[in-house]
């Protein structure tokens, strides 16, 4: 992912004695990340296990996961980006005053230990999750924190990990990135892969009411989208396919069964580092894989006439 | 009755993608996931082989796979401005067929990444 600091979660659990968790909670959305891979885990570099190691909790409130850490850290809601900025210049030593630390409800006692505790681990990592990336400042505030993992290598080894949920996501970011060039918002309405998200984006697509057809896979947004993209989809034809009869295949035109992945289908699954993983399906479904309907779909599109005119440019002109 | 054993079964219910779970089924069902937690033990106890659902449906009625991709193709190849939407819940090989719809369509690709 585009100049990322990052590593494996193996690293993590061999190596890791400083983790901070931001904007996430794991004891509840990601219940093994503890056992399995960061804190509670014994390693050759980390004998002592949990006592080895240190873990910070940034988030807006006090969640399940504040009992397994060993500060909590309370940021203002909203102001994020700010705790960032500010713990990016502090360890650099730049002048901070106690006006900026106090508008995102920490001290300077606090952030002195935090940046203190930062730049003297031997092997730092921040895991950050949609408290940070779907709040006010989105991937700004994203990309403060891989900004300042990156920075805090000038003292000492420091990586920083999105907490990926939703199966596998990143996967879908993977995928696209290798057969488009780009991981999401992508068109091809000109024959070749562009990106621009808040055109291409599938929120802003359905709101505007852009699209006149809808292929969904591996996903309800019939649940989950606002209501305005909602009504867009019952609009336009909607596919769906689904293990399920979802909120989505309820309003789509054609609902297509398909077996779920790695219960009854075979494939490949990302982790959330970006990880391969082969997938052990134990049932025989009676429905086709999603793989095996796509493949299908795109088999009787390759009879129909395509899109675009015998003899029209595929490649970029002077005007576009 | 004895259930059959997967070893070393892997979960793609969150990003974690644990993949030491010991899963014990009938074929029909799974009994138990040892090793997964509440969220991973609710995955996959919740999915069964069973026929659940129909196979396809068009329109709201109960169609073969057959027509409903017909269907589904029709309505993709005559739109504008198809939009592929999702991945989330689906392995790499089918995200790539999707990956090559969108291309084929001139269409919008895009996954929960972007919400």
């Amino acid at each position: 992912m585009g100049g990322k600091v990052t590593c494996t979660l193996g690293e993590v659990k061999q190596r890791a004695d400083f983790i901070v968790y931001w904007g996430g909670n794991p004891a509840e959305c990601h219940p093994r990340h503890f056992t399995k891979y960061t804190i509670m885990q014994k390693s050759r570099f980390l004998p002592r296990g949990r006592k080895d190691r240190t873990m910070v909790l940034v988030d807006i409130r006090e969640t399940k996961s504040a009992k397994a850490a060993d500060t909590f850290l309370q940021v203002k809601p909203g102001k994020d980006f700010e705790l960032i900025t500010i713990l990016r210049a502090m360890i650099k030593d730049q002048r901070v005053t106690d006006a900026q630390i106090e508008d995102t409800g920490m001290t300077r006692e606090v952030l002195d230990k935090l940046v203190d505790q930062m730049k003297n681990c031997k092997f730092g990592c921040m895991f950050f999750g949609m408290g940070l990336s779907m709040t006010r400042g989105k991937h700004m505030n994203s990309a403060a924190l891989l900004t300042l993992a990156a920075e805090l290598n000038a003292f000492t080894k420091f990586v920083a990990m999105p907490m990926r949920g939703h199966g596998n996501v990143t996967g879908a970011d993977v995928i696209m990135r290798w057969q488009t060039g780009y991981p999401f918002g992508i068109t091809f309405n000109r024959g070749y892969p562009r990106y621009n998200p808040g055109e291409f984006s599938t929120v802003d697509v359905l709101v505007r009411g852009d699209c006149d057809a809808a292929f969904i896979i591996g996903a309800d947004p019939g649940a989950t989208m606002p209501q305005p993209a909602i009504d867009h989809l019952k609009r336009i034809p909607t596919i769906c396919l689904d293990p399920h009869i979802t909120h989505t295949s309820k309003l789509a035109r054609v609902h297509i069964t398909t077996a779920p992945q790695g219960i009854a289908a075979p494939g490949t699954a990302y982790r959330m580092d970006e990880l391969p993983l082969p997938l052990k399906p134990a049932l025989k479904s009676p429905y086709p894989t999603d793989e095996e309907v796509v493949r299908r779909i795109n088999e009787e599109l390759q009879k129909k006439p395509f899109w675009m005119p015998e003899g029209a440019p595929l490649t970029m002109t002077a005007h576009g | 009755m004895t259930l059959q054993v997967v070893n070393n079964a892997t979960c793609t219910f969150c990003g974690c993608v644990c993949d030491d779970i010991q899963l014990h089924h009938d074929e029909v069902r799974i009994h138990e996931a040892r090793k997964a937690c509440v969220l991973g033990t609710a995955w996959f106890l919740n999915h069964t082989a069973e026929k659940k659902y129909p196979v396809a449906l068009v329109d709201g009625k109960e169609a073969t796979l057959d027509e409903a991709i017909e269907a589904a193709a029709h309505h993709l190849h005559e739109a504008d401005m198809p939009l592929v939407y999702g991945m989330s819940n689906t392995t790499c090989e089918a995200q790539k067929e999707c990956a090559a719809l969108a291309d084929q369509l001139g269409g919008l690709l895009d996954s929960h990444t972007s919400l």
